[in-house]
């Protein structure tokens, strides 16, 4: 009696043991497991001991039923791990299938406003002809031609972001001249930004950094942009550096106000486009592709508010010690 | 037969982009080939001996790359590439590869016809450059090495004036920093980029009324500078 209560306690913790090896691994280690068990079980407690024969047919019934214990546990545990699995492929599947969506309406409605004045444009020249004033003609043609360019930098932008977003973005790093970016960002937006005034505040001895310098001043267009059109014409916009420390803050200031009821903590998220619309155009990628740049160098980038009234777009970059330049002797 | 135009031999592989290129060129008053393959237009190069290549380098093909270099092998006529803004590596590629000067996609036809009258205008000049530059009011000989504005001396270091006469020599035109960083001091400096981001605020602390806006010494980023005259 005292060694078949033994024994069935034993059969017991064998038979835990499988259902923890079921659990936790796949089938393969817990059907394993069982018939381990099963035969140091019969081995080392079934009568006679020491031996794998079996002299009541009873215990056959323990052995199979604790196969069957680990395969129906195995089995149980792999179709809800299958479905976990399955459910948190069809959340990042959503996730994505959410972003795809928020961009594609995002681009699709940037992009029909210039196609469409590209369009209608185009073809009032073509139908038109000879009965449009010279004037029409050259102000069509004008449309044309800024509507073209208004597109092709969306799609540069649309282009930056899915290369920044797949990693495919490698640093070209050289030592780079603040005022020097500076100079070609303005010279690059001179129209874009040419009801605005735009003041330039960089110290005379604001040391070099090594950046990849097209993405710098990328970020740099991007966030003069950004004030540009989101503040009334002819409003300052501020554009500034200094060294603090080990890195270098650059900042995009206005005065205006205008974007009083942004959420500055979201502004750099992808297609948070929300309260930044007004008069806005712009597939909303121009902030999140400042971020993805920035990070890249080791910096940050947020905004804030300014206490005259203003917005603040600042970003840091780290400093490094820039090597000497050999100077010429005085003469 | 005896056409006194200057030549333009438009290497593209766009119908579109090619067609446009010719309306371009017609309107600055020059005569145009068209080829539609980089092979083409690397024979074209050969036979019709143009004055002036444009090479698209998005070729499907040949890279631009390689037909800049088979032009190159025999001829030094001047090479304008034309890339998209992405790409800033492969630009300086076909610039290291023999090209003069590029254009980004998408541009004008005003900064076109500018691209290409400079590239003309060097090749006429054979590399000798310019030898007076001005900027606003500040004159700079380069032969005699002297500088000033409105009369009054500007003191240029040698530097700054060997800077300044390979800026001239491509008047207009692109030039990388390496080839700014070799003939100037010398090609175990070719990656000392910093040297010409200090000499650079040097000469346009001289020679530019607002530094941080130039009008005559651009930056080209990533790739160079390109010096601007008024003539």
């Amino acid at each position: 009696m005292r060694t078949r209560f033994d024994l069935v306690n034993i059969a017991m913790v064998y038979l835990l043991a499988v259902v923890i090896v079921a659990l936790r691994f796949t089938r393969g280690p817990a059907i394993t497991t069982s018939v381990l068990c099963v035969a140091t079980f019969d081995f080392w407690f079934v009568p006679p001991r020491g031996r794998f024969t079996v002299d009541d047919a009873q215990y056959l019934l323990t052995f199979g039923i604790m196969l069957s214990v680990a395969l129906i546990i195995s089995r149980l545990v792999e179709s809800v791990r299958g479905q976990a699995a399955a459910q948190a492929a069809l959340e990042i599947e959503t996730e994505t299938e959410r972003i795809r969506s928020a961009l594609l309406a995002s681009i699709s409605h940037d992009l029909r406003t210039p196609l469409a004045v590209i369009a209608g444009a185009s073809s009032s020249l073509v139908e038109g002809g000879e009965r449009l004033s010279a004037d029409d003609r050259q102000a069509l043609a004008k449309s044309l031609f800024d509507q073209t360019r208004e597109l092709s930098e969306h799609v540069a932008k649309v282009l930056q972001m899915t290369r920044l977003e797949t990693g495919e973005m490698r640093l070209d790093r050289d030592w780079v001249s603040l005022n020097e970016v500076a100079g070609s960002v303005l010279a690059r937006l001179r129209e874009r930004i040419a009801a605005h005034r735009v003041i330039v505040e960089l110290p005379d001895d604001l040391p070099l950094v090594r950046v990849d310098a097209t993405l710098i001043e990328q970020v740099i267009a991007n966030l003069l942009e950004n004030a540009a059109k989101h503040t009334p014409a002819g409003t300052v916009v501020r554009l500034r550096a200094q060294r603090r420390d080990a890195e270098l803050i650059v900042s995009v200031e206005d005065y205006s106000g205008g974007l009083a009821d942004v959420d500055f903590a979201r502004v750099f998220d992808k297609f948070h486009h929300g309260s930044l619309q007004g008069t806005s155009t712009g597939v909303g990628l121009g902030l999140p592709i400042c971020r993805a740049i920035v990070r890249l160098h080791g910096g940050r980038v947020w905004a804030e508010r300014v206490p005259a009234g203003g917005s603040a777009f600042r970003f840091t970059l780290p400093l490094e010690e820039s090597p000497s330049v050999p100077m010429e002797r005085a003469d | 037969m005896a056409d006194p135009r200057p030549t333009i031999l438009i290497i593209e592989d766009e119908p579109a982009m090619r067609h446009f290129l010719r309306a371009s060129f017609d309107l600055g008053g020059y005569k145009v080939i068209e080829s539609p393959t980089g092979r083409r237009g690397s024979i074209d190069a050969g036979t019709h001996k143009p004055d002036l290549a444009i090479v698209d380098l998005g070729l499907p093909d040949l890279d631009g790359i390689d037909v800049i270099r088979n032009i190159r092998r025999w001829s030094p006529m001047p090479i304008i590439v034309l890339s998209a803004r992405v790409y800033e590596q492969s630009k300086i590629e076909a610039l290291d590869a023999g090209a003069d000067d590029y254009l980004t996609k998408p541009f004008g036809v005003g900064e076109l016809l500018a691209r290409v009258r400079a590239a003309l205008r060097h090749a006429v000049r054979s590399g000798s450059g310019e030898s007076t530059l001005h900027f606003d009011d500040a004159v700079v000989d380069l032969d005699m090495r002297t500088a000033s504005r409105s009369g009054e001396h500007i003191h240029l270091t040698p530097v700054e004036f060997r800077l300044l006469s390979t800026l001239a020599k491509h008047l207009g035109m692109v030039v990388t920093h390496r080839q700014l960083l070799t003939e100037v001091w010398g090609p175990t400096h070719e990656r000392d980029t910093h040297y010409l981001r200090v000499y650079m605020k040097q000469l346009r602390g001289k020679l530019e009324i607002d530094p941080v806006r130039p009008r005559y010494l651009l930056t080209e980023t990533g790739i160079g500078y390109r010096l601007i005259s008024d003539g």
